[in-house]
């Protein structure tokens, strides 16, 4: 009875708490680009316009639904859902910090430690992949196909590269499992980002191109494609790619505080209080969520060849030779 | 026909990574830059004597209107939008206008009323805003054209200084 008390609670916690910070990046991407271009952004709604995310979500809700002519209906309803569903499934093996006793309850502060944490998220969120895919195909328009086939091939092209970059830090630590790959960056010299910055850099890169974002947006890439994928979608529908989106960012920037910025570890402070440590979480995770926005009202957009040159022709090889490396070194020292 | 020669680009430049480097500092610095953004019903533009608002009707210390209805700004308007009829008074000054009304959807805030009346009565105001829900009610009439001399006082002195120099 205490133990599902105890999960629910967490469950409720962490998803209140990556839709929170789902819906507040909605917010910090406008007031970044304000920043950016000298303008104020968002103060309207709210003190410092903190509840404009709120005024969105009721207007989302108020616009009217369009089916468009010919489309597949099951699909363009379930496409979206498709997307949101695995962003938010992925965040459950986060772990978002070490043990802690609350009114003499000992838990873990993650809903789930599986022993192939990484492989679960990798495996969830690659059919995130699938929503834009049906959504663009289901819309019956051009702009969304095209949408859709474009992020189809970006997402493979650099999924393996991502997949390769995670491999040699798992080679590292010699665990799938995410709470050890933590913990064995305690010490901040032990962190995967010294022992492996290669990895943390195409991690970094890829993980621009496995949430669509600039300067890799190319499912939705409004010049050319109208929208995308979504040029079809309004209302709610909209509102929920939206939310997938911006989920799947903020679990891929949880994912990449777990692998390369030793998780809940606190600099120079070992044997931190375990609310320390989950500040400092929430804190390498907020860096890794700017820099999605600073980069993005920074860099102007590939062209898809470029994009797919980059991929295959740069990232993959560096990727390789990464692997080669670390597998090298951790066989000579025989560790 | 123009060849165009492309610069061969180093390898710095090759690997974009410097130029990325750049691009974001920049951007990171002009974040703290001061915002150029005017919230516009708070902190509305500045305005001057030389700004040519909405024409308003000068009212003179006792109360009564400096507009005698001699018809001169009506005749000058070129868009037609000033309407008078006058009547007579007991007073010194013998007349006054019985309807004042000027359709501020026609008025092109050109200044020529200002200009053409003999008795200072009609002056460029510096008020801009000019909304309402329906046409009937931007027909401007006594009541709200009728403006205390001080709220006009800095174009009254701007317009005074143009003429001496004639």
């Amino acid at each position: 009875m205490n133990t599902i008390l105890v999960w629910l609670i967490k469950v409720l916690i962490i998803y209140g708490g990556l839709l929170g910070t789902a819906a507040l990046m909605t917010l910090a991407e406008r007031k970044v680009s304000a920043w950016i271009q000298h303008r104020k952004g968002p103060n309207r709604v709210g003190p410092c316009g903190i509840l404009q995310p709120l005024a969105d979500g009721v207007k989302l809700f108020f616009k009217e639904e369009v089916l468009p002519a010919g489309a597949n209906r099951l699909l363009f309803r379930f496409a979206p859902a498709l997307t949101a569903l695995p962003a938010m499934m992925t965040v459950a093996v986060i772990p978002f910090g070490g043990e802690l006793e609350l009114f003499g309850i000992t838990t873990k502060l993650s809903i789930a430690d599986l022993d192939i944490g990484v492989l679960y998220i990798l495996a969830v969120g690659g059919l995130g992949i699938y929503g834009i895919i049906l959504g663009g195909w289901a819309s019956n328009s051009k702009y969304s196909l095209l949408g859709g086939l474009r992020a189809s091939a970006q997402m493979v092209s650099y999924e393996l590269s991502m997949i390769l970059a995670i491999v040699a830090v798992i080679a590292v630590t010699g665990s799938l499992d995410l709470r050890e790959i933590a913990q064995a960056q305690a010490a901040f010299t032990d962190w995967n980002i010294w022992r492996q910055p290669l990895a943390c850099g195409l991690f970094v890169v890829t993980m621009f191109a496995e949430t669509n974002r600039h300067p890799f947006d190319f499912a939705e890439c409004e010049p050319e494609l109208v929208g995308g994928f979504h040029t079809e979608y309004s209302s709610m529908k909209f509102g929920l790619y939206f939310l997938g989106e911006y989920s799947a960012m903020v679990v891929m920037a949880c994912l990449a505080t777990t692998l390369f910025l030793g998780g809940w570890s606190v600099p120079f402070v070992p044997e931190a209080h375990w609310l320390l440590g989950l500040a400092a979480f929430m804190a390498k995770t907020a860096c890794f969520l700017f820099l999605y926005i600073w980069v993005r009202w920074t860099l102007p957009r590939l062209r898809f060849d470029q994009l797919m040159g980059l991929g295959w022709k740069v990232m993959l090889p560096l990727a390789l030779l990464n692997l080669f490396i670390t597998g090298a070194l951790l066989s000579l020292t025989g560790a | 026909m123009a060849l165009v020669k492309r610069k061969e680009l180093s390898l710095a430049e090759k690997l974009y990574l410097p130029e990325i480097a750049r691009g974001l500092s920049i951007t990171l610095t002009k974040m703290f830059g001061k915002s150029i953004t005017r919230q516009y019903p708070e902190e509305p533009l500045p305005t001057t004597a030389v700004t040519r608002g909405q024409p308003r009707l000068v009212e003179r210390q006792d109360g009564h209107l400096a507009c005698v209805s001699c018809g001169l700004c009506e005749a000058a308007c070129p868009a037609y939008a000033i309407t008078i009829d006058g009547q007579e008074t007991d007073r010194p000054i013998e007349r006054e206008p019985e309807r004042f009304e000027i359709d501020m959807l026609r008025c092109i805030l050109c200044g020529f009323c200002e200009e053409a009346c003999p008795k200072d009565a009609i002056f460029m105001s510096s008020e801009l805003e000019l909304a309402d829900y329906d046409r009937a009610s931007l027909v401007y009439g006594l009541d709200q054209l009728r403006r205390q001399r001080p709220a006009l006082q800095r174009r009254i002195d701007y317009i005074h200084g143009i003429n001496e120099r004639w």
